[in-house]
């Protein structure tokens, strides 16, 4: 484990929250807008991070009414973001089940080129009939096909930047993120990711989920050092703990109803609005995880929580607030980083990747009152060592995989 | 149409025609000053790639927020979906000064599985690309915008329509995924291979050789008018020399490409007459504006 912690900004539209948006002083359309990204980014460079992170999907999400949704395309706010500064890292969400790896195997390495060493591609599957529709399919591939997709798509695109005489960034390719949870994910993770996002909501687990990836990347040859694991985590935060948890109850309240039900609706693959709210979700409508359309990272969240707590339907959309399923810490600064110092000592997790409640105002106490309480600590860096994403996450430039012999299986 | 607009057209990378990143830079900084409307970046100059159009236009934009950027891209290896978004998302950044030279060519890998694998018009695939952008860059108004926090609705999702294109080389459901309040400009190069009656349908704007109108122009922009029943299509007139600019009466604007690297382009803007700048680049080209975006 490396001895001070990893911190990426997920600056995630208005926030985390399904009510983030709405909460009193806050622009509720300033995600609409790229300087909200720039802006963000300034902040995290000035605070040292190793990176801003830009969740992604080719697709307008069907919850657009009641949610902010992401707009703007991430390499070309990354590559804004590059203009205007000079250190921080650069990861961008991109799809491995709709682009065509010679055209984002050169895109991506140019703007890492552009943005002198500082790009990470996070490298996902798309799930969702919306998102198929805009690419001439009736509905979303399989999950396994997706996965066997995205595997040989990653090493074809890795072994072209690999192979790039000319306009080679000083990091000399990009960094390779990945966030599945499922089965096949992990094993993706194992095998092609330097960075790992996960979503994990118990240390036990989170643990166990690290030392899987780490062991897993072994076998296949990998140094187990060159695979950080960075769990999500959403912030609330307030100079008190009671202040923390009034902002929290105010944003359950100001979370728009229906959309809390859409999203968890899609997260377990049938309707809750037929389900009475104070009662439990009956045990036969939930399939195994394995089985799970959509993303089955998020799924096995929510079945997580239902399989421990047991909480009626009104409890779960409460405990979610619209989040999806990344944990929620609330607290003061110093309590925050006493869970941030548990988990990272106790090797759940090399660092975080950090979702603010509301953004920016979530992001500004974060920086301004949770980071130098790490300092003080030990646990954070002061100052950036390097100039590269690289550098930042104490990542070497490992070879390439040949790809000789891997095909790319495309759905139809 | 109005005053004659200038474009300054290169390629950024390290090959020897093309120009570095920081001349790209310098280039940008000298447009800014001269009221250059519009830099445009070639995909390609020679057989060798360049840097990402849309990448360097994007980053540039980040520092030049006074000038316009036209992209090129060709239609191979870019589905659709995937540019309109790209060009989308630079013209809200800019305030409206973006747009894209769209190139004829092939399919991409994840379209062409899914199409008429006997479909090999390239002016066909021309014609329907250029429909699917131009509808996608209409399927999210920017007036669906609320942002309403007491009545928690973000959007008015009844103004969002999804566009469903069917054709024979692509199928594109919509609507795009963030709001548009002008739309970008969509410029073919000489006739795209496409024939200027399907240019005229569609495009924005054309980039011809200076060559090519003189006596002819009359011919083309009769054309460009009556076949594709559009007056409103900005005719740009490609130079290689600042001197030239200014010489055609019927041109709209004048794509100038000089021949050389960056000390050749410095020194063509640097002879050109300073202009204002107009930042929104559909107003700069002459083209019809919404007037939802202030410049």
């Amino acid at each position: 484990m490396s001895a001070r912690l990893h911190l990426n900004v997920n600056i995630l539209n208005a926030g985390v929250f399904g009510g983030s948006w709405r909460l009193p002083g806050t622009d509720p359309l300033a995600s609409y807008g790229v300087e909200h990204y720039t802006a963000i980014a300034e902040k995290a460079e000035a605070a040292a991070l190793d990176a801003v992170f830009l969740a992604d999907g080719p697709v307008l999400d069907p919850s657009i009414r009641h949610r902010p949704g992401n707009s703007l395309e991430p390499t070309t706010v990354l590559a804004r973001v590059a203009a205007r500064t000079e250190r921080i890292g650069l990861i961008g969400t991109l799809s491995s089940s709709y682009n065509d790896p010679t055209e984002i195997a050169r895109r991506l390495g140019d703007l890492d080129y552009v943005s002198g060493g500082r790009f990470g591609w996070n490298v996902v599957t798309t799930a969702g009939p919306h998102a198929a529709r805009n690419f001439g399919r009736v509905d979303e591939p399989d999950h396994a096909l997706r996965y066997r997709r995205a595997s040989a798509f990653v090493e074809q695109v890795v072994s072209q930047w690999a192979g790039r005489e000319h306009l080679r960034s000083p990091q000399g390719r990009p960094v390779v993120v990945q966030a599945g949870g499922s089965t096949d994910g992990k094993r993706l993770a194992a095998r092609v990711a330097e960075v790992v996002f996960s979503a994990e909501q118990d240390i036990d687990k989170a643990r166990a989920f690290r030392r899987e990836i780490r062991d897993t990347a072994a076998s296949f040859g990998r140094d187990p050092g060159e695979v950080v694991v960075l769990p999500g985590l959403s912030t609330v935060l307030g100079s008190t703990e009671a202040e923390a948890r009034q902002r929290r109850e105010l944003l359950d309240e100001l979370l728009p109803d229906a959309y809390a039900r859409q999203r968890l609706s899609g997260q377990l693959g049938f309707s809750v609005d037929e389900l009475p709210d104070d009662e439990p979700i009956p045990a036969h409508l939930l399939a195994h995880p394995d089985q799970a359309g959509g993303s089955q990272t998020f799924y096995r969240v929510v079945r997580d929580i239902i399989d421990r707590e047991n909480p009626t339907v009104r409890q779960l959309l409460k405990r979610l607030s619209g989040g999806g399923g990344h944990r929620i810490v609330v607290g003061t600064p110093e309590q925050v980083a006493d869970d941030v110092e548990r988990w990272f000592l106790a090797g759940a997790a090399d660092g975080f990747n950090v979702m603010p409640d509301v953004l920016p105002s979530g992001f500004d106490d974060f920086v301004d009152h949770l980071v130098p309480e790490l300092r003080r600590r030990g646990l954070f860096r002061t100052e950036y060592e390097g100039t590269t994403l690289r550098s930042h996450l104490g990542l070497g430039l490992p070879d390439a995989r040949s790809t000789v012999g891997e095909s790319l299986v495309s759905a139809r | 149409m109005s005053a004659q607009a200038v474009i300054v057209e290169f390629a950024v990378g390290e090959q020897p025609a093309q120009v570095s990143l920081a001349e790209a830079e310098a280039i940008a900084t000298a447009a800014e000053t001269w009221g250059i409307a519009a830099i445009r970046l070639l995909d390609r100059a020679g057989d060798l790639p360049a840097l990402d159009p849309s990448v360097v236009a994007a980053h540039l934009a980040g520092r030049h927020p006074g000038i316009g950027w036209l992209v090129d891209a060709p239609t191979t290896h870019n589905a659709p979906y995937n540019l309109a978004r790209r060009i989308a998302s630079i013209n809200r950044a800019t305030a409206a000064g973006a747009g894209v030279t769209l190139l004829a060519g092939l399919g991409d890998e994840v379209s062409d599985a899914v199409t008429d694998r006997d479909a090999t018009d390239a002016a066909q695939r021309w014609f329907e690309y250029a429909e699917i952008l131009t509808r996608l860059w209409d399927s999210f108004p920017a007036a669906a915008l609320l942002g309403d926090q007491q009545r928690a609705v973000v959007v008015d999702d009844a103004l969002i329509r999804p566009i469903d294109f069917t054709g024979r080389y692509y199928r594109v459901a919509g609507p795009l995924d963030g709001p548009v309040h002008e739309r970008p400009v969509l410029v073919a190069a000489q006739s795209s291979g496409v024939g200027w009656a399907g240019v005229a349908a569609v495009a924005d704007a054309v980039i011809v050789d200076i060559a090519e109108l003189g006596p002819r122009t009359t011919q083309l922009l009769d054309t460009l008018s009556s076949r594709g029943g559009r007056d409103d299509v900005a005719v740009l007139a490609r130079v290689t020399e600042a001197g030239a600019v200014g010489d055609d009466p019927d041109a709209d604007g004048y794509v100038l490409a000089p021949a050389g690297g960056a000390t050749e382009i410095l020194r063509a803007i640097e002879a050109l007459e300073v202009t204002p700048s107009v930042r929104n680049l559909r107003a700069a080209l002459g083209l019809p504006v919404s007037g939802r975006v202030s410049a």
